[in-house]
């Protein structure tokens, strides 16, 4: 994750925008726990309702979206899981453990990583992620 | 118009607006005709920060999309009691936008 200079000066009103996205993911994941679909919902609405909103506005939306996308099959995966044991005869092995201490520092370091960049995406910098940076300039291309 | 006339607009009224559309209303402003002026004067428009307060509010029973203007979202977000908290949650952060939008349309009516 580090800062990298976009093509043009986002203005005010971009930085607010694209840094809502994150902060929006947070809230959604808050009021969505234990079902893992809420955040990416509240994402994706929150990116088509964005749509037509500026390059800057969108790459960060896209951003968000793709990192809300890859934490749904992780914490799906994990919750029926969970699901599973709770209402089956599935027991608790040493697989499950270490799959939940996994799917735990994933979400709390992505976590953290959305609090971070939206604080420095209000400020105007541009933030790109590992892996999802790079997938998030493959899709978001600015408008010709 | 008086430059003097579209800057107390603009200072009684800018906060109705998104940042950067407010030195091409300027412009727009300056150009047009006197006989406007009265019209403008009297647009009334909705209040983001007002807007926003409502949405904390009664967000999940679409009062806020009612106010702004946007019925058919707001009979949508009253029937699914705010997307089931989802719309809610994504309207408190979009609202203001949405709500400087409809405010920049009701202008641009005028102006055209």
């Amino acid at each position: 994750m580090q800062a990298k200079p976009f093509v043009y000066i986002p203005g005010e009103h971009e930085a607010e925008k694209a840094s809502n996205s994150y902060l929006m993911s947070l809230i959604a994941i808050i009021a969505g726990l234990p079902l893992p679909i809420i955040n990416l919902l509240a994402t994706l609405a929150f990116f088509i309702g964005n749509r037509k909103g500026t390059y800057f506005v969108r790459w960060h939306c896209t951003q968000a979206l793709l990192s809300q996308l890859s934490l749904l099959f992780i914490n799906s995966f994990g919750f029926w899981w969970t699901v599973s044991i709770i209402f089956s005869d599935e027991k608790i092995t040493n697989h499950y453990l270490a799959y939940i201490f996994c799917v735990i520092i994933f979400n709390v370091a992505d976590f953290f990583a959305t609090i971070f960049t939206a604080i420095k995406t209000r400020k105007g910098l541009h933030i790109e992620w590992f892996f999802f940076g790079t997938l998030t300039n493959l899709i978001c291309r600015p408008k010709k | 118009m008086e430059a003097q006339k579209v800057d107390m607009f603009l200072m009684s009224n800018g906060k109705f607006f998104e940042t950067h559309q407010l030195a091409p209303i300027r412009d727009r402003l300056l150009q047009l005709d006197e006989s406007k002026w009265p019209i403008i004067q009297t647009l009334q428009f909705k209040d983001p920060t007002t807007i926003l307060i409502v949405s904390l509010l009664a967000g999940s029973l679409g009062i806020d999309r009612f106010l702004i203007g946007d019925t058919g979202l707001g009979v949508g977000k009253l029937i699914t009691c705010g997307g089931l908290g989802v719309w809610t949650i994504i309207d408190w952060f979009m609202i203001m936008g949405n709500t400087r939008e409809k405010n920049m349309n009701a202008l641009m009516q005028v102006l055209m």
